[in-house]
């Protein structure tokens, strides 16, 4: 290595300094703190006091645990319609002339510029009983009841999988766009019909931006609690919003920390899978 | 009738711009032949070329290979592989994952697909890099591998698309010489794009030469080389001059007489593909097929005037370019001329001065009268 490139490196690590210096006092100190509260008994008030207890960690583990559940299947239920609707979206996309293809990922960002509870209410609007598809259902005469589309999980999902759809179409975007339709030429040529090809070229070559869609996808999902609490009611609530009770006013902090923690060892498992999965990727 | 490995019927390609690429191209190619298109970039050789694969369907005509229409056939189920330009192997699998991908294809089994790529790796002279990853092997390697997995399917026919392009030179000729010698051991019919007109020469048996979606002319290297039917071939394959002129007989022997800028007239031979029997001409001659002579010299060599065209030349420039010494000479009062000579000894090259008054001659055969 020559002087200049160790010496471009030594400043480049004091470049990192405020970052780090950031993350440590707002992130890593924080996240001690919840840590060791999550192991605190529930005092006045709902904050942490002494002794330590592993308490909340079997409540989580006990009593929660169907939530815990529900989270988890939720984001990977999410996760997997958002890949359906989401590979063929981005994939049409990916193919299509510039102009078009400008237009397509406009609208697809668009709803971002509406805040993202106002779109979440708006659902409500649309899934009610007295709402505009029972309205429409019902006029029609093709249900004689309202369904009850409000306050299920199924409203949750079509409220996570409208949020984070983007997150999923946008990096897929990326792959294909990146992807050498080549490939798809010597496929066929070597005698794989459509789908041989989709399977054992495309879909190979653009796993980075499936992985990373997914990875984006899950990760909000399972912590999501505005979704779940407008959409969801009762039968929908989710980690998020357990973890968002804790700390209010009659809330057990211990209890929500251990669920933080919790939580988060759940993302960072799926992260490290996602990691894992991308190098493997990457090394093949 | 026999039939052909591939023939081409009238075929028309025209894309949705309304570009047409291929303007109704007919061509028939033998088994086991070496056959190559060759043509300047967007001439529709590389249209042409996936066309036969089923990579584009034609917009009219027919595509047979081995006397089968293709038409509703798709790429996955034509007795044909291709080899690439960029060589297109798959990058998340390995070599032998790439060889074997077309025998999995087939539903040929594991032991014996390992073998055959084993096989096919050694064919091409690159064993033993079964393990690796496209990205670990140099260019030359890669179109190996490419050539590889092509040819481990045991096609008919067997496309190659500009594959020594990316190639450096070097490379590029020892490739030609394997290629060719590999096509010889296999008996598989190639079809070989290239734009490189030398590559074509070399290594065709056949070779067409396309120009704006048509083909000009089908013939050997030495027909297409000596007998170019068109000033398009002429130009476009090796060195030629050109000379204005007008043409005002037809002999029947082959031969017709044409009258010069300045008033000479000489005899040339007719292309075949004449069209017209009078009027404006270009003769076509190839540098290496004119001589000179300074006036001295003239008296002592034995040309027979009635075989030969004899003219007055100006030298002009002279260029030494090492095996050649490439001369411009001036005839007539604005028709330059180029004239290589072999330097078949050192002395050679620096037998004529500059602005010296010099006689240049052919063989009549050597000139070739061409439609302008």
């Amino acid at each position: 290595m020559s002087d200049r490139l160790r010496r471009l490196q030594q400043n480049g690590s004091l470049l990192a300094l405020p970052t780090v210096a950031w993350l440590v006092i707002f992130f890593v100190l924080p996240l001690l703190i919840v840590l060791v509260v999550s192991f605190m008994t529930r005092g006045r008030g709902g904050v942490g006091q002494l002794p330590f207890t592993p308490e909340h960690y079997e409540r989580t583990f006990g009593v929660f645990f169907i939530i815990l559940q529900r989270s988890i299947g939720l984001a990977a239920l999410t996760t997997v319609v958002c890949l359906l609707v989401g590979y063929p979206l981005a994939f049409f996309i990916a193919t299509r002339r510039r102009l078009v293809q400008q237009i397509a990922l406009f609208l697809v960002i668009l709803p971002f510029w509406t805040n993202f509870l106002i779109r979440t209410y708006a659902w409500r609007i649309l899934l009610g009983e007295e709402g505009t598809i029972n309205g429409i259902l019902t006029g029609l005469g093709l249900v004689g009841e309202p369904l009850s589309l409000l306050n299920t999980q199924f409203a949750v999902l079509l409220g996570l999988v409208y949020g984070f759809l983007s997150f999923m179409v946008l990096p897929i975007f990326a792959s294909v766009e990146r992807f050498n339709f080549r490939y798809v030429d010597a496929a066929h040529d070597l005698g794989a019909n459509d789908v041989r090809t989709f399977l054992r070229v495309v879909l190979p070559l653009t796993l980075p931006g499936v992985l990373a869609g997914c990875a984006l996808v899950f990760i909000p999902s399972v912590g999501a609690f505005v979704t779940p609490d407008l959409l969801g009611g009762t039968k929908g609530l989710m980690i998020g919003n357990l973890i968002n009770k804790q700390f209010g006013g009659s809330g057990n902090m211990p209890l929500g920390s251990a669920l933080s923690i919790v939580m988060m060892a759940l993302v960072m498992i799926s992260l490290l899978v996602y990691v894992f999965a991308n190098r493997r990727d990457a090394r093949a | 009738m026999a039939t052909y490995d591939v023939e081409l019927v009238d075929i028309v390609k025209e894309f949705d711009s309304g570009l047409r690429a291929v303007d109704k191209v007919s061509v028939q190619v033998a088994d086991g032949e070496f056959f190559a298109l060759l043509g300047p970039s967007g001439c529709g050789k590389t249209t042409t070329l996936r066309l036969i694969a089923g990579f584009e369907q034609p917009s009219a005509g027919r595509v047979l290979i081995r006397g089968i229409a293709m038409e509703g056939i798709p790429a996955y189920h034509r007795p044909v592989n291709t080899v690439f330009q960029d060589y297109a192997l798959f990058p998340h699998l390995t070599v032998e994952q790439n060889i074997m991908f077309g025998l999995e294809m087939e539903g040929v089994n594991k032991k014996e697909a390992r073998a055959r790529a084993a096989e096919s790796l050694e064919m091409v002279r690159l064993p033993g890099v079964g393990e690796r990853k496209p990205r670990q092997l140099s260019g030359g390697q890669q179109q190996r591998v490419a050539l590889a997995r092509a040819l481990v399917k045991k096609p008919a026919v067997l496309l190659l698309d500009e594959p020594l392009g990316a190639l450096d030179l070097k490379l590029r000729k020892n490739m030609q010489y394997e290629l060719k010698a590999l096509q010889r051991d296999v008996g598989i019919t190639f079809i070989y794009v290239t734009h490189d007109q030398e590559e074509a020469i070399t290594m065709a048996d056949r070779i067409a030469v396309m120009n704006e979606g048509k083909m000009l002319q089908i013939g050997s290297p030495r027909q297409i080389y000596e007998r170019p039917e068109s000033v398009f071939v002429a130009d476009f394959i090796g060195e030629t001059n050109f000379i204005a002129g007008e043409l005002l007989e037809r002999g029947p022997d082959g031969f017709g007489r044409v009258k010069l800028a300045d008033g000479t007239v000489i005899r040339a031979q007719l292309s075949e593909a004449l069209s017209r029997s009078s009027g404006q001409v270009r003769l076509a001659i190839r540098p290496e097929r004119i001589g000179i002579a300074t006036i001295a010299e003239t008296g002592g060599e034995e040309i027979d005037p009635s075989e030969y065209t004899v003219l007055d030349a100006l030298l002009i420039d002279s260029q030494y370019i090492g095996t050649d010494t490439r001369y411009t000479l001036q005839i007539g009062e604005a028709t330059e001329l180029v004239v290589r000579v072999q330097n078949i000894s050192e002395l050679d090259s620096s037998g004529i001065a500059l602005g010296q008054a010099v006689t240049v001659y052919w063989h009549n055969s050597s000139a070739t009268v061409l439609d302008i």
